[in-house]
């Protein structure tokens, strides 16, 4: 082979090995092994941390059965106990981090029931101007089991 | 002279050369393609009990029961750790209103997690509804073609997903997004979205936005079950997806859905 050919093709093969070399430090390991991406990604994905516990947790045998089978009975039941009371599942984990207080006003309420033109008809909505004389939702009504008045 | 033109090589040192190159060029191959793929492409699903050949994960989204409570939002936003306290949302929730002289006003004030304020009479809306929006998932996402370095892709059990760790924050996906579905998360300095709660279904739990719902209209379900609940209301109602024009494929279905909504 001529000289100056020789030296073309030992300069590309250094290239070519040294893109490789750097490329492989570079590239995760985990790149590639399902598609374009990194897969230990999925698992990262699938480790971050759970909040809501969710009612059924919260009705658990020496927790909170009395009020969750008041509450499961009830027209509130399709509201989970978090809707309200915040997410839980670091009081689950430990009783002494208790939730949040729960927010009793009556814009709280009202962000389910006060009347509005958007909301299906037949959903439970009152007037809070002339409803309630302005008193806490929770006066007359029992959160856990509502009832008409 | 014709027929003189005669190769300086011989016959046998040609084939020789030949096989040579030939073998050379496949090993070389072979070789740089082992290394650079890194390592053999597994068929192999996450490790864990999950399983994800065994799901596709499908969402509906029935408008018609929305009562705009924005108790989803809300949620979400605590169950993600998406910036509290900033305009950025996973889900939210839009108020559509038209007015009487068809004037049609779209809003969306905290992405409904306050909930709303009555700024128009009734006597002046003709209807109104709020429609509950969040990431499509879509089968064909414009998000993950846009991706220059591979941060974002779709996984086998059909979730839209972000490597937080390989982002490098250059937002081409939130600009690729004909959904708005994206944002970019100022506190980990990369694109985040919705997961579905992806940690949350792959262990069996719903998602928290639909786990928050009080009025069921947001339901989420295996496609690849028959019995889902997703699917019984595929089978059942007139469904629609937001801009199916785009040729996106959404897997986040809407039931109810206005001709005004985008």
């Amino acid at each position: 082979m001529q000289p100056h050919l020789k030296k073309a093709f030992t300069l590309l093969a250094i290239a070519i090995i040294g893109f490789i070399v750097v490329r492989s430090f570079i590239v995760p390991v985990s790149f590639g092994q399902y598609g374009w991406y990194r897969g230990d990604a999925i698992i990262d994905s699938m480790n971050f941390e759970i909040r809501h516990a969710g009612s059924a947790t919260c009705g658990e045998e020496n927790c909170h059965n009395s009020i969750y089978s008041i509450w499961i009975d009830s027209k509130h039941k399709t509201v989970n106990c978090e809707t309200c009371h915040g997410p839980s599942e670091k009081h689950v984990n430990n009783v002494r981090i208790m939730p949040e207080p729960v927010n009793d006003t009556r814009d709280f309420c009202g962000m389910c029931h006060f009347k509005s033109a958007a909301r299906p008809e037949e959903f439970p909505q009152i007037d809070p101007d002339t409803h309630g004389e302005n008193l806490r939702c929770a006066y007359c009504h029992n959160p856990h089991k509502p009832w008409f008045v | 002279m014709i027929g003189e033109i005669k190769m300086k090589l011989s016959r046998r040192e040609f084939a020789r050369i030949g096989c040579r190159v030939i073998i050379g060029a496949t090993a070389g191959s072979a070789i740089i393609e082992s290394i650079v793929t890194n390592s053999v492409a597994s068929e192999d699903p996450p490790k864990g009990e999950y399983d994800w050949k065994e799901h596709l994960w499908g969402y509906v989204i029935d408008t018609r029961k929305c009562i705009g409570c924005g108790r989803c939002a809300n949620a979400c936003k605590l169950e993600n750790e998406v910036p509290f306290d900033e305009p950025v949302y996973r889900t939210w929730v839009e108020r559509y209103r038209e007015l009487k002289d068809k004037d049609v006003k779209i809003d969306s004030p905290n992405g409904g997690i306050n909930g709303f304020i009555d700024d128009v009479p009734a006597e002046e809306i003709n209807k109104a509804f709020y429609v509950p929006k969040i990431c499509n998932h879509c089968e064909n996402p414009p998000c993950v073609q846009v991706c220059p370095v591979g941060a974002t892709f779709s996984t086998e059990d059909g979730v839209v997903l972000v490597d937080y760790k390989y982002c490098i924050g250059c937002r081409y996906c939130i600009q690729g997004c004909p959904y708005g579905a994206r944002y970019f998360n100022t506190e980990k300095g990369t694109a985040d979205k919705c997961t579905w709660c992806y940690h949350r279904i792959t262990k069996g739990l719903l998602p928290a936005c639909v786990q928050a719902c009080p009025v069921g209209a947001r339901i989420f379900g295996d496609l690849k079950n028959p019995e889902s609940e997703v699917n019984k209301i595929l089978d059942k109602e007139r469904i629609n997806v937001l801009k199916p024009d785009l040729g996106t494929k959404p897997k986040v279905y809407y039931v109810g859905l206005d001709r005004e909504v985008r």
